[in-house]
């Protein structure tokens, strides 16, 4: 295992590098621990402690006779290179005849950033080992901390992402409306409404969990603010049917141009008008999704001579998500929208590749 | 309308890799409006793998994030492999600068039609059209 799996690996406990010039000292903590299941290196001299350091012991436990200038001087160059979020336990076993005020002011010195614990010997064994337990658990609990820091800069790329896309996303918003604009009045209510639709979906995914949303929500917040005096103008009807973020908030954009649409020049400018918009899931094993939105009961429609932002938005957005055009049928008796594409293309599920999952 | 038109030249054949479909629009649009072919939209650089064989193509716009991760790259070194040439479309000019030996340069986003149209004018010369 090389030092940076070891370094990785947090669902275990760490291991213990016992420092002890005596064999005796080292052989008789090494047993102690051991018999209390806790891993254990030993370092009897200055040369291997660079190596047995960088294999990232948990705690350090040195003896009296282990402070020498050099060790003290390879503890330090260790402790020093910690990232921020380590401060390494440090056992020190302090001699009998030692004066434990000095040795804690001057380790303290020379050892910053380490949670140092001083035992005076004899010591006894249940004392020496809750002791390493307990300072294993702090180095635990360090881990935890790194883990939370790594988490909260993976959240604060995936929100930078987030909001450059969704700038990304109004920018286009306003420049195609702008160019199908004819005048300022007409821009800004077109410009309102996009936004408002966009602002609304997100705000489903947000509240749902796993960054997905179903497709009635979806038709329900599109269509809610056009149900007039409780008609319902404007039937949904379809499986529960989960979609994840992109194809969702794309799916919520055309149903309100198609919406807008439908009041301004279809079947919804008109009092007996009505949209039947309809979703199903083929029976297969890798089933289809198709959606059908179908006007009725309007003013005999005419195939435009130039498709206007909504009817090119709804044809390369649909084409986005689906994977094939969709077909847009200017039928007299009603305007008729259908598109459908592999349900996995669109599905709802934890969210893409490389990006924050939830827990 | 500030239209640029392909002129008499004969209209090229793009491809876009992004996976914000409101940007996909955007562009096809002003593709459109230059007289050019948008042959569609991919969102992923695994999507591109698979689709690549039945598409004919004579240049990629490509942005660097796409729904795979980070592959915008490894699709233009892909498809320049194949001697399909490529611009990024990105706010990231600096990634885009590493991977010039793999496509032609940037566009930057947000997107002028300006800009657009003359760089899409540089497919016709490395294709040789």
């Amino acid at each position: 295992m090389n030092v940076s799996d070891q370094r990785y690996e947090s669902s275990a406990l760490d291991h213990v590098l016992i420092l002890a010039p005596y064999r005796k000292d080292a052989d008789y903590l090494g047993r102690l621990l051991r018999d209390h299941d806790i891993g254990v290196r030993v370092g009897t001299q200055a040369d291997d402690l660079d190596e047995l350091l960088a294999a990232s012991p948990g705690v350090l436990v040195a003896t009296h006779e282990a402070l020498t200038p050099g060790i003290i001087a390879a503890v330090a160059g260790h402790l020093q290179a910690q990232p921020s979020w380590s401060e390494i336990p440090i056992v020190v076993l302090l001699d009998r005849a030692s004066r434990p005020e000095q040795v804690r002011a001057e380790l303290g010195r020379v050892w910053p950033r380490a949670r140092l614990l001083f035992y005076q010997r004899p010591v006894t064994t249940v004392e020496l080992a809750s002791g390493v337990q307990s300072a294993l658990l702090a180095r635990l609990r360090q881990r935890d901390v790194r883990d939370h820091i790594a988490k909260e800069i993976e959240l604060r790329r995936e929100l930078n992402h987030r909001v450059k896309n969704i700038l990304a996303s109004v920018t286009s918003i306003f420049e195609m409306t702008r160019r199908g604009a004819t005048s300022m009045d007409a821009f800004a209510e077109d410009f309102r409404g996009r936004l408002g639709a966009l602002d609304k979906v997100h705000s489903a995914v947000f509240r749902s969990e796993g960054d997905s949303t179903s497709i009635s929500e979806i038709a329900q917040l599109t269509f809610d603010p056009y149900l007039l005096h409780g008609e319902d103008r404007i039937v949904a009807h379809g499986p529960p049917v989960v979609l994840s973020r992109e194809p969702g908030t794309t799916l919520a954009l055309c149903l309100h141009e198609l919406a807008t649409n439908a009041i301004k020049y279809g079947a919804l400018s008109q009092p007996k008008g009505q949209v039947r918009f309809n979703w199903t899931l083929s029976d297969d094993d890798e089933p289809d999704l198709a959606i059908v939105w179908q006007e009725q009961g309007g003013p005999v429609v005419e195939e435009p001579t130039r498709a206007g932002y909504g009817t090119r938005y709804i044809r390369s957005a649909l084409a986005s998500i689906f994977g094939t055009k969709p077909l847009i049928v200017f039928d007299k008796a009603g305007l008729r929208c259908e598109a459908s594409g592999p349900f996995s293309r669109v599905a709802g599920q934890p969210l893409t590749h490389g990006r924050v999952k939830p827990e | 309308m500030n239209k640029t038109t392909a002129g008499t030249s004969s209209p090229l054949r793009i491809l876009y890799l992004e996976d914000n479909p409101l940007i996909v629009f955007h562009i096809e649009q002003m593709i459109e409006d230059f007289g050019h072919v948008f042959v569609g939209a991919l969102d992923s650089f695994s999507e591109l793998q698979k689709q690549f064989p039945s598409l004919e193509i004579d240049g990629a716009l490509i942005d660097i994030d796409l729904a795979d991760g980070s592959t915008g790259p490894d699709a233009a070194a892909w498809l320049h492999e194949r001697g399909i040439p490529s611009f990024f479309v990105t706010g990231q000019a600096q990634i885009a600068a590493e991977y010039g030996d793999v496509s032609l340069g940037v566009v930057s986003k947000p997107v002028s039609q300006n800009e657009l149209a003359t760089k899409i004018e540089l497919f016709r010369e490395s294709a040789g059209r």
